[in-house]
């Protein structure tokens, strides 16, 4: 595989692996690996689960790159952002699937420091997202419980009860925050 | 089905952003699998929030992580191999199919989306239509589940009598699609009780397939091959 060719050519280098070319898969991980090791860092929070998670992405990706493309993409993407978002789908598949089975073990001797924390990736999230950016457009016009709620989800892999209870709000308006922060979100970005 | 129609704009985002439970995650990946535009709903939902993605802070890899994964594929090529052939043309027939049918086509595929959510919602059992069966037994003889296998290998687990899951274990159901090939994952499951599994990329399921369960750790084996105690094992027959 010639790398200058395809380097950062995530969707040539997916149709390379489906060919059994294992050096496209390692310039896959090169590429993107730290990226999503950051991605299941945050839903995991533990080390070692984040690495497992990447590396059985990186399986699973060996093993579907044959399905990339007959069933992904859809019209005005480009190859690149369905390559990625292909791949960050699995990544988080598998990143959930660990959190639920797993059980969440997170330190529960200071719950001030955890919500610190939480609050901590939250925001470095957020403020990470390109001022250029659609969704930071959009999730800057939700009310702040909205979008604290939705990035809770999206970013720390959190439940619909995980989210009420680090909100101090009852289960019912949680849920309320979330519906009504995707409808808006779906209106703002369409 | 307690809660009301879905709205599948809404199923799809839930989908993406993580928030169904087991069951309902289960109906979501499969009407992706089946249904154009709810696959269209969740590739948009993707799209919104993949920047997020990008705001997490890189972290280097372990060094040996890129040999783990080449050992794990190289032990795995045969099923690579097989799953790298099959998939495709099952998803170009699929699409032909449904291209050809009246019923699918685009004024109506909205409504088919819909009837096909609630069809789904209404009872757990309909989103399998068997196409194999299989009881497996322990090796004392006892029946331990009984596997409904449909032709896209959506599979209902139902676990017969009383079973024990060690604590900090997991249970992970397998087949082999070739007699002669490696087993292979069809999911994992946590609860000793009524599950339905989804997978893609296998041939469709026949008679005389092996079944097993095994216990794995959290998340399933880390081989991608069984490693754990095997609870029960058996072949599928077709139901009449």
């Amino acid at each position: 595989m010639d790398k200058d060719a395809t380097a950062g050519n995530l969707s040539i280098l997916i149709e390379a692996c489906a060919r059994s070319d294992t050096s496209a898969l390692r310039l896959i991980m090169d590429a993107e690996g730290p990226r999503m090791l950051g991605v299941a860092r945050r839903i995991l929070n533990r080390g070692d689960l984040a690495e497992d998670a990447v590396q059985d992405t990186f399986v699973q990706i060996w093993r579907k790159a044959a399905q990339f493309g007959t069933a992904h993409g859809t019209i005005g993407d480009t190859p690149e952002a369905s390559a990625r978002s292909w791949i960050y789908a699995i990544l988080r598949n598998r990143c959930l699937t660990l959190l639920r089975s797993a059980a969440r073990e997170v330190a529960t001797e200071d719950d001030r420091l955890e919500k610190q924390l939480d609050a901590d990736t939250i925001d470095q999230a957020w403020t990470s997202l390109g001022h250029e950016s659609d969704l930071r457009h959009c999730l800057g016009a939700l009310q702040e419980e909205k979008r604290t709620a939705v990035l809770m989800a999206y970013v720390l892999g959190y439940s619909h009860g995980e989210i009420a209870g680090r909100l101090n709000a009852p289960l019912g308006s949680a849920k309320a925050w979330l519906r009504r922060g995707l409808a808006a979100l779906r209106e703002c970005m369409s | 089905m307690t809660s009301p129609l879905p709205n599948l704009a809404e199923f799809a985002d839930e989908l993406v952003i993580g928030l169904l439970d087991p069951a309902d995650q289960a109906r979501a990946e499969r009407l992706e699998r089946e249904d154009q535009t709810f696959a269209q709903l969740v590739n948009a939902a993707r799209k919104r929030f993949s920047a997020l993605d990008q705001t997490a802070p890189q972290q280097d890899l372990p060094s040996g992580m890129w040999q783990r994964v080449l050992d794990a594929i190289e032990q795995e090529a045969p099923e690579a191999q097989a799953a790298a052939s099959e998939p495709v043309d099952l998803d170009k027939a699929r699409q032909r199919r449904s291209s050809s049918a009246l019923f699918w086509t685009t004024a109506t595929s909205l409504a088919a989306s819909l009837f096909l959510a609630v069809a789904l919602g209404w009872n757990l059992m309909s989103t399998v239509e068997p196409k194999v069966v299989a009881i497996l037994l322990s090796d004392a003889g006892q029946p331990v589940a009984m596997i409904e296998g449909a032709a896209d290998n959506t599979t209902l687990v139902t676990m017969l009598g009383e079973t024990t899951v060690p604590g900090d274990r997991v249970m992970q159901l397998w087949t082999k699609p070739d007699p002669a090939g490696p087993p292979v994952s069809l999911g994992v499951f946590d609860k000793p009780r009524k599950t339905v599994l989804s997978v893609s990329g296998l041939p469709s399921p026949s008679t005389d397939q092996l079944y097993e369960i095994t216990f794995e750790q959290p998340g399933g084996s880390p081989t991608g091959l069984p490693t754990g105690t095997i609870l029960g094992k058996g072949f599928s027959s077709q139901p009449h």
